[in-house]
C-alpha cells in the first residue's frame, strides 16, 4: 500500500496543491472568519425588548411597577403612550415588542388586597422572542409582589430553584460555535473536495492516472491525505479559537474531540469524492454541494436545537455528520462526557464517511464511460 | 423594448431546455422551503424531564402530575438512590426536577418549600425556555393548592399576531425571502457569467443591443422567475405553514417587485464582474446566502447582533423584505410601515444596476 508508487502520487498531490495559493486562504482563512461572524452574530438572547407603557394609575405604585420593569436588562423603555390605541398601534408597526397596560384602579386594588391586574402584550411573532419575554415578565412581577407585599412566600408555597449545569453564565455562543465548525468542515470539505477531484477530469488527466498501475483505492487515497491535513489545519485553528476567542471550557477530553475532528473533516472529503464522481463538470459538482448543504445544516441542531423540529423530522438527523459532530464537540467540550456516552455518535460518523469512500472508489474507474 | 422581449424570450427559453436550470428554478425552492421551514424551530415541546422524587407522598405525586399534564415536558422517573447528574450526562435530557424529603410535611407546616431544577446549560436558550416553563407550572400548582385567594399583582399576558406561537408562522415567511434571494440571484449570475465563459457575449457586443437594454433583458427574464417561484412558494405558505394575507396585500407586492428587481440586478452585476461560473456561484453563495442568513433577523433578532457588527445590517437588502412580508402575513401594520422599506430596497436595487452597467456600458471586452 504506501510502495513507491502511492509516494509518488501522494508527493504530486502535495505539489499540486503547494501551486494553488487561493486554495490555502479558502481553506483556512475563509471558515475562521466565518466561525467568528456567526458566532458573535447568531445570538437568540432576548435583551432590551422595546417596552411601551400606558400608565392610567399614575400612582406611586405604578411607577414603582415601571421602574421593576425597566431596570431589568430584558426590557428597555421606549416611551409612555396616551391610549391603548397608541400602544397596539406601536405594536403593529414594530417600534415596540412588548407593551404594558396599568388600570386605573391598579394601587386601589392593591390596597383593597385584591387581585391588581396588569395587562402586557407581547408581539408573538417570533415565537421564541415571545416565551422568553413572557417568562421575564411573569418572573419580574412576581418578584416585585414579594417586595411590595412583605410576604415571604407570597410567590406560592412551593418555590423552584434552577440550577444551570456545564454553563452557568447561559453563554449562547458556546452552543452554535461547536455547531458551526461541524458545518464548516463538512461545507468547506466537499467543496474543497469536489473541485480538486474534478479538475482532473475536466483537464482530461483522469485518463492518464487510471492508465497508471496505481490502483483505485491508491489514486484516491493520495488525494484524500493532502486535503486530509489542509482541513486538520483549518479545524486546528478553529478549535483554538473556540477555546481561546469564545472561551469554551474543554471539560472532556481532547482526544474525543480530536478524533470526532478527523472523523468529520473524512466526512466532509467524502462527500466531496462522492459528489464528483457523479458530477460531469465542475459546475454540476459546484451546485451539488451546494445544495446538498443546506439540508445537512438545517436538519443537524447546529443553530437550532434537534428536539424543537417535529418527531418525523428527527430520524433524519442521525446519521448526519455536522449532527453527530455537534453531539460529540459540545458533549465532550462543554459538559465532559466520556466516550461510553458518545460512541453511537463516532460510529455513524465512521459509518458515514466508509460508505461513501467505498461507493466512491468503486465508481471512480467508471468515470471515464 | 423590442429587443429586451427579445432577450427576455431567449432567456426563458434556454432555461426551460436545461433541465437542471429548471430543477434550479423552481423544484428546489419549494423543497427547502418546506424543509428549512419545518426543521427550524428553537421553542421545544415534548422534552424529556428526568424526577427524581424522594418525597414519594401524594403532595410531590401531585406535583409530578402537574409536569406530566404540561406539553412541554415528558416525565422520565429517576430512581432515589441513583446521581441525578448522571442523567444530564447523555445528550437526550436537558433538566432533572429533584423533589425534597419532608416536601409534603413542610407544605401543611405552611414553610417555604424549594424544589431543586437541574438544566443542562450547554444550549442556553433551550435552557432558559425549560426553567421558564418549570417556573409557570410551579405558579400554577402554587395558585391550586393555595386556599386563600391569590393576591398582589397579575400579569395578564396577551400575545400578538402569533397566539399559538408557532414556530413555523415566524420561520415560514423568513425561509420564504432566504430562497428568494438565493435562486433568483444564482439564476441570474450563471446566465451572464456562462456569456462570459462561453464567449457568447462576444455575438451581444457585435449585436447594435445597448448595455441597458442587455442588462435589463436578463433582469426581466429573472423577474418572471421570481415571480413564478415567489407564487409557488405562496401557496405552499398560505397551505402547509397556514399564515394568510393580514392588510391589503399593494405593500407586499409592491415590495416583490422592487425585490424582485433587485436580487436580479445583484445576480447580473456578480455574474458581469466575474465573467466565470464558478467564481459567480461563490460570490452569490457569500452575498446572497451567508449576508441574508445571518445579518437580516432571519433566525434571531437584529438587536442581539454586537453594535460593531450591526450597521452592516441597514445594507443587507433581504432584511427589508423579511420585515414587509412578515408585516403583510402576520403583523398587518400596511403601507404605514412599509413605505421606506421598499424604497430602500428600491435603492440597493439602483446602486447594483448602475455597478453592473458602469462595467458594460462600452460593450466591449476588457483587456
Amino acid at each position: 500500500m504506501f510502495g513507491f508508487r502511492f509516494r509518488a502520487l501522494l508527493f504530486k498531490e502535495f505539489r499540486q496543491m503547494r501551486h494553488d495559493r487561493r486554495i490555502a486562504f479558502v481553506a483556512i482563512l475563509a471558515p475562521f472568519i466565518q466561525l467568528c461572524i456567526f458566532g458573535f452574530v447568531l445570538s437568540a438572547n432576548v435583551t432590551n425588548l422595546p417596552l411601551g407603557i400606558l400608565d392610567e394609575s399614575q400612582t406611586p405604585e405604578s411607577r414603582e411597577l415601571i421602574s421593576a420593569l425597566t431596570q431589568s436588562q430584558a426590557f428597555k423603555l421606549q416611551g409612555f403612550y396616551a391610549s391603548p390605541q397608541a400602544l397596539g398601534r406601536a405594536i403593529t408597526v414594530g417600534t415596540l415588542d412588548a407593551g404594558v397596560v396599568i388600570p386605573f384602579d391598579y394601587a386601589h386594588d392593591l390596597y383593597r388586597n385584591q387581585v391588581a391586574q396588569v395587562q402586557f402584550l407581547l408581539n408573538g411573532t417570533n415565537a421564541n422572542t415571545a416565551e422568553i419575554a413572557q417568562g421575564y415578565a411573569s418572573e419580574i412581577i412576581s418578584v416585585d409582589n414579594l417586595r411590595t407585599l412583605h410576604v415571604i412566600g407570597a410567590g406560592g408555597p412551593v418555590q423552584l430553584l434552577p440550577a444551570f449545569l456545564n454553563n452557568p453564565g447561559l453563554v449562547g455562543s458556546w452552543f452554535m460555535v461547536c455547531g458551526v465548525l461541524g458545518m464548516l468542515m463538512i461545507l468547506n470539505g466537499s467543496m474543497i473536495c469536489s473541485t480538486m477531484m474534478i479538475k482532473e477530469r475536466s483537464a482530461g488527466t483522469i485518463d492518464q492516472l487510471l492508465m497508471s498501475p496505481a490502483t483505485t483505492s491508491e489514486i484516491i487515497l493520495a488525494k484524500i491525505i493532502p486535503l486530509f491535513i489542509l482541513l486538520g489545519t483549518m479545524t486546528t485553528v478553529s478549535i483554538i479559537a473556540i477555546r481561546f476567542i469564545f472561551g469554551v471550557p474543554f471539560h472532556g477530553g481532547l482526544g474525543l474531540v480530536i478524533l470526532g475532528a478527523s472523523l468529520c473533516v473524512l466526512s466532509g472529503i467524502a462527500l466531496g469524492i462522492f459528489v464528483a464522481t457523479l458530477a460531469k463538470n465542475a459546475l454540476q459538482a459546484q451546485l451539488a454541494v451546494f445544495f446538498l448543504n443546506p439540508p445537512l445544516a438545517a436538519l443537524s441542531g447546529a443553530f437550532t436545537p434537534i428536539e424543537a423540529m417535529p418527531k418525523w423530522l428527527q430520524p433524519f438527523t442521525i446519521p448526519n455528520p455536522v449532527a453527530n459532530w455537534a453531539i460529540i464537540a459540545r458533549g465532550a467540550l462543554i459538559k465532559g462526557s466520556p466516550f461510553d456516552v458518545l460512541w453511537q455518535n463516532f460510529l455513524w460518523l465512521f459509518l458515514f464517511a466508509m460508505i461513501l469512500l467505498t461507493f466512491s472508489v468503486i465508481r471512480y474507474r467508471k468515470q471515464l464511460a | 423594448m423590442r429587443r429586451i422581449f427579445a432577450q427576455v424570450r431567449k432567456e426563458l427559453t434556454q432555461l426551460v431546455r436545461d433541465r437542471l436550470a429548471l430543477a434550479l428554478a423552481l423544484l428546489l425552492p419549494a423543497f427547502l422551503l418546506l424543509l428549512m421551514g419545518t426543521a427550524i424551530s428553537l421553542t421545544v415541546d415534548d422534552m424529556p424531564l428526568v424526577v427524581q422524587d424522594l418525597d414519594n407522598t401524594p403532595a410531590s405525586i401531585k406535583l409530578v402530575d402537574a409536569f406530566r399534564a404540561s406539553l412541554t415536558f415528558r416525565v422520565v422517573p429517576w430512581p432515589v438512590q441513583e446521581n441525578p447528574v448522571r442523567a444530564l450526562a447523555g445528550n437526550h435530557v436537558r433538566g432533572v426536577l429533584i423533589i425534597p424529603v419532608h416536601f409534603e410535611q413542610d407544605l401543611a407546616r405552611h414553610q417555604g418549600v424549594q424544589v431543586q431544577l437541574l438544566v443542562d446549560g450547554t444550549d442556553a436558550n433551550t435552557a432558559k425556555l425549560v426553567a421558564g416553563y418549570a417556573q409557570s407550572v410551579i405558579a400554577a400548582y402554587n395558585v391550586r393548592i393555595a386556599a386563600r385567594p391569590q393576591q398582589g399583582i397579575q400579569a395578564i399576558i396577551r400575545l400578538w399576531f402569533n397566539p399559538g406561537l408557532d414556530s413555523k408562522k415566524f420561520y415560514g415567511p423568513g425561509i420564504f425571502v432566504l430562497v428568494l434571494t438565493l435562486f433568483p440571484t444564482l439564476l441570474a449570475a450563471l446566465s451572464v457569467a456562462r456569456e462570459g465563459e462561453e464567449k457568447t457575449i462576444l455575438q451581444i457586443y457585435v449585436s447594435n443591443i445597448s448595455a441597458h437594454e442587455y442588462l435589463l433583458g436578463k433582469i426581466f427574464a429573472i423577474m418572471v422567475v421570481f415571480a413564478m417561484e415567489a407564487v409557488l412558494l405562496t401557496v405552499l405558505l398560505f397551505t402547509y405553514f397556514g399564515v394568510s394575507l393580514v392588510v391589503d396585500p399593494t405593500p407586499l407586492i409592491v415590495g416583490s417587485i422592487l425585490y424582485a428587481f433587485c436580487v436580479a440586478a445583484f445576480g447580473v452585476m456578480v455574474g458581469v464582474a466575474i465573467p466565470n461560473q464558478l467564481g459567480a456561484i461563490s460570490v452569490v453563495a457569500l452575498g446572497g446566502f451567508l449576508l441574508v442568513f445571518i445579518m437580516s433577523g432571519l433566525l434571531f433578532p437584529i438587536e442581539n447582533i454586537p453594535v460593531q457588527l450591526r450597521w452592516i445590517c441597514n445594507f443587507v437588502w433581504g432584511r427589508y423584505y423579511i420585515e414587509i412580508v412578515r408585516d403583510a402575513f402576520l403583523q398587518g401594520a400596511g403601507w404605514s410601515a412599509t413605505w421606506w422599506k421598499t424604497l430602500v430596497i428600491a435603492a440597493i436595487g439602483s446602486v447594483f444596476y448602475a455597478n453592473a452597467w458602469r462595467s458594460t456600458r462600452t460593450m466591449q471586452l476588457k483587456y
